[in-house]
């Protein structure tokens, strides 16, 4: 290779135009020669079938809006915060042919077309449109793979036989695909995932989204889609862009007067890689089949619902809960198949509906069960609704019931120890979550909490109130315990040892002053402490605090105020 | 191992004194042995306090059991007096919760850190039903020790539920009452009632109730700095 870069970029460009060099023939292609064909009349291992939805934008803003013909109907547009400016993203087949491209201005949109129809994308309806089809494509094959944010793909290799060939798996699948998001989808067919997105990207750059009639009418195509020997021939015309590889990159490309795929084939390998990156070589590998592409299979999210109507109405807190019981049951069997437990659980009552009211009129009302831990068992869900229900109001008998479930976490019940907790040193093992969560749910999430230490030298700022943490077995080590990394050194936990054990939510005034200590029954054991802190946020304290006993025999902690009026305070109790 | 002791070899070897005869009997686990039952049998922690411990049945706190300690208020000592027992907790290895169930005031986290507690073993509950809680507690197996704070007067039905769930659930459990509550009958194993010492600096502990009865009134003088 030539040293001096001048050169070396000459010779790109001459072998890039085309113009056979030495050094060409010696460069290995991108595209390397096929493999001798041994079973080319036999099928690939993969057939990767696309769904490309090229106006999903648009389908998922107006999905509660009807498709109209595009002469008559006023035009629609989505839009997208491009900074602050609002810019087209897309417009429908009316806005277009009245001259709205996409990426222009909002505002020059407007004034293109009056009557305009304006939404802002909305990228989590299209993850659950892309959901809903990627559910619905299990009905063609088990291997199916989200290729954000427009397109689905589906290994089809075993379904080819099944539904008769590549047209009517082809025709199948856009009937599906229609029936279930209304987007009308561009499809191919290749042997690898990347090649039949590719394929498909071009259907819809072309504007030819395939019609489930003329899908059927493809000419002679029987098995050519799938074949891995017609596939470079395939790629080679289309636009690089199809990629979705970065702009300055493709610019770079183009520069060099590469535009289509077949050119970036042509080029020699290890200067790709290095001129345009390995990963854009990786991405022409798959592309070609030269190296397979891993393909995350698509996994639905399951929730659970059962709905019960029961006989008759309910007005008893009991007699809901002993119609919920099979529901729970049902969950159970559910979670337990699937081996996930979850952490939140509602249970929707609706009621009667006042006279006069339509049927679905009725009060609903919600029980809410929070669990600190994944669970699973139909007895603990009970055990807490129950909880839970008795403290809910029913104003009206109960119609009909509604279980519904959070979202699933994976989770393996352990073993149970052989001792019972304290027995032999065994563990509160899932008894601590269990316990909190019944005490939660009758007394609220706030009433049952933990402790931990603050760095403060207020003393009602050195202690806060903490989240439950769970129980971790083995021995505290005094100087590692989390809870005490506030107290930094052994001095800083000895200056606690004349703390009280109690103390006072707010500190409490006390009607005295300082000769009339003996009056009050009050006799100083020890004091004064200065505490002086705080003046940097102006809860500034300077108090000067005393230990004394009072005439039950009670030791207090109590304070004098520094300033002017020398309050005292009572702010503990030794306990 | 060597055998097991039994009555005829004891009745009849003529060589052994009375008192050795005695011994080898008193060796039989499953013989009863009148008031010194609970002292041979039960599980006791130690107070920390050596007089205490010695007037206690077993020698100490019950591990398992209702615990009812009377005080005419709060903040006479009884806290200081079960400081020892909490923080040994803080070592004992499958770590347990240490409950406190609607206490007076603010357990003051320094303090107890101070005083050797584990800070995050420790679970404050405050809740009006103070006897539900305890119950809960007590029977759920997730607490080594729960207290829990009451002014009302309990029917005796519920304080005999709060000593089976501390069975179930192998927990000692504390419940401070006021004073006045020493004249009610109580299922609790043991029953302390606090009064100040007349100098101060100290707790007189008169034990009301007991496994194997004793009873009587021990002086405590706190030590060192409080």
């Amino acid at each position: 290779m030539s040293p001096h870069p001048r050169i070396q970029a000459t010779r790109w460009v001459e072998r890039t135009a085309g113009l056979a060099t030495a050094t060409e023939r010696t460069a290995t292609p991108v595209l390397a020669p096929a493999p001798p064909a041994t079973a080319a009349a036999s099928m690939p291992e993969q057939v990767w079938l696309a769904l490309h939805l090229p106006d999903i934008e648009f389908a998922a803003c107006y999905a509660d809006m009807p498709v109209t013909s595009p002469g008559s109907a006023t035009a629609r547009v989505v839009v997208e915060r491009d900074g602050r400016l609002p810019r087209v993203l897309n417009a429908c087949a009316a806005g277009r042919a009245r001259g709205i491209q996409p990426g222009m201005p909002l505002a020059a949109a407007l004034a293109a077309v009056r009557d305009l129809q304006v939404r802002l994308r909305s990228v989590r309806r299209e993850r659950s449109l892309l959901d809903t089809l990627a559910g619905g494509s299990f009905a063609l094959t088990s291997w199916v793979s989200l290729e954000p944010p427009d397109a689905v793909l589906l290994e089809v290799r075993g379904s080819l036989k099944l539904f008769g060939g590549e047209a009517s798996l082809l025709a199948a699948a856009v009937e599906r695909s229609l029936a279930l998001t209304g987007v009308r989808p561009c499809v191919a067919l290749a042997p690898t995932p990347l090649a039949a997105l590719v394929l498909a990207r071009a259907a819809a750059l072309a504007g030819k989204p395939v019609a489930p009639r003329e899908a059927a009418r493809l000419p002679a195509m029987t098995s050519a889609q799938s074949d891995p020997a017609l596939l470079p021939g395939r790629l080679a015309p289309l636009p690089l862009s199809l990629l979705r590889w970065p702009p300055d990159l493709l610019e770079r490309l183009a520069t060099l007067g590469v535009r289509s795929i077949g050119e970036a084939l042509r080029l020699p390998r290890g200067g790709f890689a290095r001129r345009f990156g390995k990963a854009q070589l990786l991405a022409l590998d798959r592309l070609t089949g030269r190296l397979r592409e891993p393909r995350p299979a698509f996994v639905p999210r399951e929730r659970f619902v059962a709905r019960c109507e029961p006989a008759c109405e309910l007005s008893e807190h009991a007699a809901v809960l002993q119609v919920a019981g099979p529901l729970l049951q049902q969950l159970e069997q559910f979670l337990r198949q699937r081996q996930i437990g979850i952490t939140l659980l509602v249970l929707a009552l609706r009621q009667r509906p006042p006279p006069g009211a339509l049927r679905g009129e009725g009060i609903l009302t919600r029980v809410v069960v929070r669990l600190a831990a994944p669970e699973f068992a139909a007895v603990r869900f009970a055990a807490l609704l129950t909880e839970r229900l008795t403290q809910t109001a029913l104003p009206a008998p109960v119609i009909h019931l509604e279980l519904r479930t959070g979202a699933g976490t994976p989770f393996a019940p352990g073993s149970d120890s052989l001792w019972r907790p304290g027995e032999h040193g065994g563990a509160a093992g899932r008894e601590a979550p269990a316990f909190l969560e019944r005490l939660r749910a009758r007394l609220g999430a706030e009433s049952v909490y933990g402790l931990c230490l603050l760095p403060a030298h207020r003393p009602e700022s050195a202690w806060g109130v903490a989240e439950p943490q769970p129980l971790r077995t083995g021995p505290v080590d005094p100087r590692k315990a989390p809870g005490r990394a506030a107290l930094a050194c052994e001095s800083a936990a000895h200056s606690h040892r004349g703390r009280p054990l109690w103390l006072l939510q707010t500190p409490e005034p006390l009607a005295i002053e300082q000769d009339q200590l003996a009056t009050a029954g009050l006799e100083l054991l020890a004091g004064p402490e200065r505490i002086e802190t705080g003046w940097w946020d102006g809860n500034e304290v300077l108090r000067d605090y005393y230990i004394a006993r009072d005439a039950a025999g009670v030791e207090l902690w109590l304070y004098r105020e520094r300033d002017a009026p020398h309050r005292w305070f009572l702010q503990g109790l030794f306990g | 191992m060597s055998d097991p002791p039994s009555i005829e070899s004891a009745s009849q070897n003529p060589h052994q004194s009375t008192d050795a005869a005695l011994a080898s009997l008193l060796r039989i686990p499953g013989l009863w042995r009148g008031r010194q039952t609970a002292a041979a049998g039960a599980d006791t922690c130690s107070t920390g306090f050596a007089a205490l411990d010695a007037a206690l049945p077993g020698g100490g706190w019950p591990r398992n059991g209702l615990v009812e300690i009377l005080t005419p208020r709060h903040g006479l000592g009884e806290l200081r007096l079960l400081v020892p027992l909490l923080a040994s907790l803080a070592q004992r290895t499958p770590a347990r919760w240490t409950a406190w169930i609607a206490p007076p005031f603010e357990p003051y986290a320094p303090a107890l850190a101070a005083r050797g507690l584990a800070i995050e073993r420790q679970l404050v509950v405050r809740a009006g039903a103070e006897l539900w809680a305890l119950e809960q507690a007590l029977a759920s197996g997730a607490c080594e020790v729960a207290l829990a704070w009451t002014g009302r007067t309990p029917p005796v039905r519920s304080l005999r539920r709060l000593q089976l769930a501390t069975e179930r659930g192998r927990t000692a459990g504390f419940l401070f009452r006021p004073s006045r509550a020493a004249r009610q009958a109580s299922p609790a194993v043991l029953r302390l009632s606090l009064a100040p010492l007349a100098n101060g600096a100290g707790v007189s502990i008169e034990l009301l109730k007991s496994r194997g009865g004793a009873r009587g009134v021990i002086e405590l003088r706190w030590t060192g700095v409080t």
